[in-house]
């Protein structure tokens, strides 16, 4: 066996989603073919034509610029916002941003409801929504605004004012179609070839570092937009008394779990027109003046529920747990469980693993290094991190993801904490679940607290409605 | 001592000699300051990130090194920091009291801070001095030396300096606020360009910059030669040197030598008036300065301020 073949590949983490096809496009620009990526493949792992010796891995955009951080990915192309919100406040010097390349992107900007301005608003308490909390807090640190609410959200920062927030972060096109005044930059975009600080000092990356060297570079942008400063005021904080809302406002859920939330509703002989599979209305028709609807991400309604801004959210028991894991105080609970959408949600390790339970996986790994760190990957940060402590896992680090779980295990984590409905996908990637942390269904939650006046009875309403026709279902 | 890789980067153990080393210091702090009608008083680990984030606390560069974080309330959306700075927390402390007037305080705390290689756990020992102007800035710089004195601390020297005085020129030559903090920072590292872009600037004060910026005073003269060479051109100096002729003398009085600098101060954003660092031989060893407007800033009355910290390892090094 000669030394070359002896080297693990070089490898090379590419992003899903928008970015696939131009990166795709100058990837066949400088013959470097990975097979089924450009079409959108359902595999994650590929090889590159007549390269041996490099292997591609495909993730979400926000997962790049960790894995190249952790060292498990030696290359990346990701967004520079992504590279961004890690470095800015991790400050890690393991991710060398190498070129720009010719990737049109949009920029990060602020923005707000008509008559929205910045200098206005750091009167008060300013709440702001974004996808981006640590270039959002870079940002609002420079501009010195004096106090400031972040709404971490997953996805969508721009629907939430003005009536939710003051201000969200989102990329241009998105707050330019909900209709929001843009007040300033906050990152200016692009995408970037990045490499492992470690894989570029001790590793011949060259057989992958030429060729993606060559894809065609934009003109740099710098990225971070640091604000000019407010003027010093004097602190004008006064406790914000919750604003009365006359209307009952429900939340309902976009993406796949729209499917059962339909059908429950219809069951309990609720309709709202505009809300049916396939739709993107953002506030579907309630029907009646006093009862306001709005689809949201399902993982965004606990806290929603929580700030008082949502009477009633129909959401997963999963993604309330997760919020609870994280804000034990949090003022917000389960009202009725809907039965629907049922599936286990557990830590899933390789089928290969020669071992029968958990602590025999430890055992396992530590094999040969009692401190070997165990790596947990997961969607549910907050839970993955409750499951390492409860199980003694002992020394562990979380590795947040953003969808795309499949392969993760074994080649970048041990464990992944994360939700089967019939098992078929974990056996298709060669995994099992060896410990089930909870059963998940679709649920209503609302506020611990029980609304006053009107909004009180609708609540109250909506729920036995729910509750009667979840009942009947199981019982058909 | 070897290291297993079980304590958190930057943090320390203190091993039973240096508690008592420590516990030294701490005793001829406490002694020293408490004669002088300093009361301690200890501020929470935990305290909001708005209390620092506000113009005036803390500068930008200085809240990017907080240790920030979401606690269990943190569903509003607001963030939490340990203890990045004992000054704020004091002045918010000092709003809180009913009464206003003056109080003479005095912590032994840590506060956190983000350091790519040192310590981000510093035991800071210090006062605080609210609501009393005349003569206060004497009386902080006399009992640093004296807690000095009795720590064992030798070799002792002053850097003085006023942050009106950088402030007035920097706003003569037409430098915004956010500007006058960039140029603040060049000056603290000797940037040579910055006193010919503000002599260009501002023509009339340039010989008045130049005597500020290049050159380091030693005496009561140097405060002179300001005074012949600022008021005239550049607008709100005076009071500034009267105040660093009042420091400048207290110093003399304690027999201790000192420098006047144009600038000592990282954090610049809080201070309003003199400014100094201690050193013994090369270390700075303790710094501190006026804050006029920070009581204020916190939503508390209006109430001049000034006060130093020392680092309390820091100084058992020092002694060692």
């Amino acid at each position: 066996m000669t030394s070359e073949q002896e080297q693990p590949p070089v490898r090379v983490a590419l992003p899903r989603g928008d970015l696939r096809t131009p990166v795709d496009e100058h990837l066949r620009g400088v013959d470097f073919l990975v097979e089924g990526y450009g079409s959108g493949a359902r595999t994650y792992t590929f090889g590159v034509e007549e390269r041996p010796g490099i292997a591609v891995r495909v993730f979400s955009d926000a997962d790049i610029p960790i894995q190249v951080a952790l060292g498990n990915y030696d290359l990346g192309i990701a967004s520079k916002t992504w590279v961004d919100e890690l470095l800015v406040r991790h400050r890690l010097d393991s991710v060398v941003p190498l070129r720009q390349l010719d990737v049109p992107t949009s920029e990060l900007v602020l923005a707000g409801g008509a008559g929205a301005s910045l200098a206005a608003l750091a009167e008060g308490v300013v709440r702001v929504a974004t996808e981006y909390p640590n270039l959002a807090a870079h940002y609002l640190a420079n501009a010195r605004v004096p106090d400031y609410r972040l709404f971490e959200v997953w996805a969508q920062a721009e629907a939430w004012p003005p009536q939710d927030a003051e201000l969200a972060i989102a990329p241009r096109p998105t707050v330019e179609k909900e209709g929001l005044e843009v007040l300033g930059e906050v990152h200016l975009g692009g995408v970037w070839l990045i490499a492992n600080r470690e894989s570029l000092a001790n590793r011949d990356l060259s057989a992958a570092l030429e060729p993606l060297l060559r894809i065609p570079r934009a003109t740099e942008s710098r990225g971070i937009v640091t604000p000019q400063p407010l003027e010093i005021t004097a602190r004008k904080r006064s406790a914000t008394a919750p604003v009365e809302r006359e209307a009952f406002r429900i939340a309902v859920p976009d993406g796949h779990a729209m499917r059962h939330t339909v059908a429950a509703l219809a069951d309990a002989g609720i309709a709202f027109p505009g809300y049916e599979v396939g739709s993107t209305e953002r506030y579907p028709d309630s029907g009646r003046d006093d009862v306001q609807v709005k689809v949201m991400r399902p993982q965004d309604m606990p806290r929603a529920v929580a700030l008082g801004q949502v009477d009633l959210a129909l959401t997963g028991r999963d993604w309330l747990r997760a919020f609870l894991a994280t804000f034990p105080g949090a003022p917000v609970t389960e009202l009725c469980d809907l039965k629907r959408s049922k599936y286990l949600l557990g830590a899933v390790v390789t089928e290969d693993l020669p071992v029968k339970t958990m602590d025999e996986a430890i055992a396992y790994w530590r094999r040969d290094d009692p401190e070997k760190p165990i790596r947990v990957a997961s969607e549910y940060v907050s839970l993955a991190d409750e499951y390492a402590r409860s199980r003694h896992l002992g020394r562990y680090q979380v590795i947040p993801i953003s969808g795309a779980s499949e392969g993760f295990v074994p080649a970048d984590a041990e464990i992944l904490i994360e939700g089967t409905e019939t098992g078929t996908t974990l056996r298709a990637n060669r995994l099992t679940m060896i410990d089930v942390i909870m059963e998940s269904t679709n649920c209503a939650i609302g506020s611990a607290v029980r609304p006053p006046g009107k909004r009180g009875e609708l609540r109250d309403d909506f729920v036995a409605r729910m509750a009667r026709a979840a009942e009947a279902a199981v019982v058909e | 001592m070897p290291d297993r890789g079980l304590r958190s980067q930057g943090m320390r153990d203190l091993g039973p000699d240096e508690m008592a080393r420590f516990r030294a210091v701490e005793r001829a702090f406490l002694d020293a300051t408490s004669a002088e009608g300093y009361r301690e008083i200890r501020t929470p680990s935990i305290e909001p990130l708005h209390l620092y984030s506000a113009s005036g606390t803390l500068s930008p560069q200085a809240l990017e090194r907080v240790y920030s974080f979401l606690d269990w309330n943190g569903w509003s959306g607001e963030r939490v920091v340990l203890r990045p700075d004992t000054t704020v927390a004091v002045a918010r402390w000092y709003g809180d009291q009913p009464a206003g007037g003056v109080e003479r305080i005095s912590y032994v705390q840590p506060a956190f801070r983000f350091a790519p290689e040192g310590e981000r756990e510093v035991w800071q020992c210090g006062i605080e001095l609210f609501g009393s102007a005349e003569g206060s800035d004497a009386e902080v710089l006399t009992l640093a030396q004296r807690f000095l004195a009795a720590a064992g601390i030798e070799d002792l020297s002053v850097e003085l300096a006023h942050a009106g005085l950088a402030r007035s020129a920097f706003a003569a030559a037409g430098l915004s606020a956010a500007e006058q903090l960039k140029a603040y920072d060049r000056m603290l590292e000797g940037d040579a360009n910055l006193t010919a872009e503000l002599a260009a600037a501002h023509p009339e004060g340039a010989a008045a910059v130049r005597v500020l910026a290049d050159v380091d005073g030693s005496s009561a003269g140097y405060v002179a030669n300001l005074r012949a060479a600022m008021p005239s051109v550049i607008p709100g100096a005076d009071s500034a040197l009267d105040d660093l002729e009042g420091a400048a003398k207290a110093l003399d009085a304690a027999g201790v030598p000192y420098r006047i600098l144009a600038g000592t101060a990282r954090n610049f954003e809080y201070y309003t008036g003199i400014t100094f660092r201690f050193r013994s031989g090369e270390q700075t060893v303790l710094s501190g300065g006026r804050y006029d407007r920070l009581a204020e800033t916190l939503g508390g009355p209006s109430a001049p301020a000034c006060g130093w910290a020392a680092n309390v390892l820091g100084l058992i090094a020092v002694q060692s």
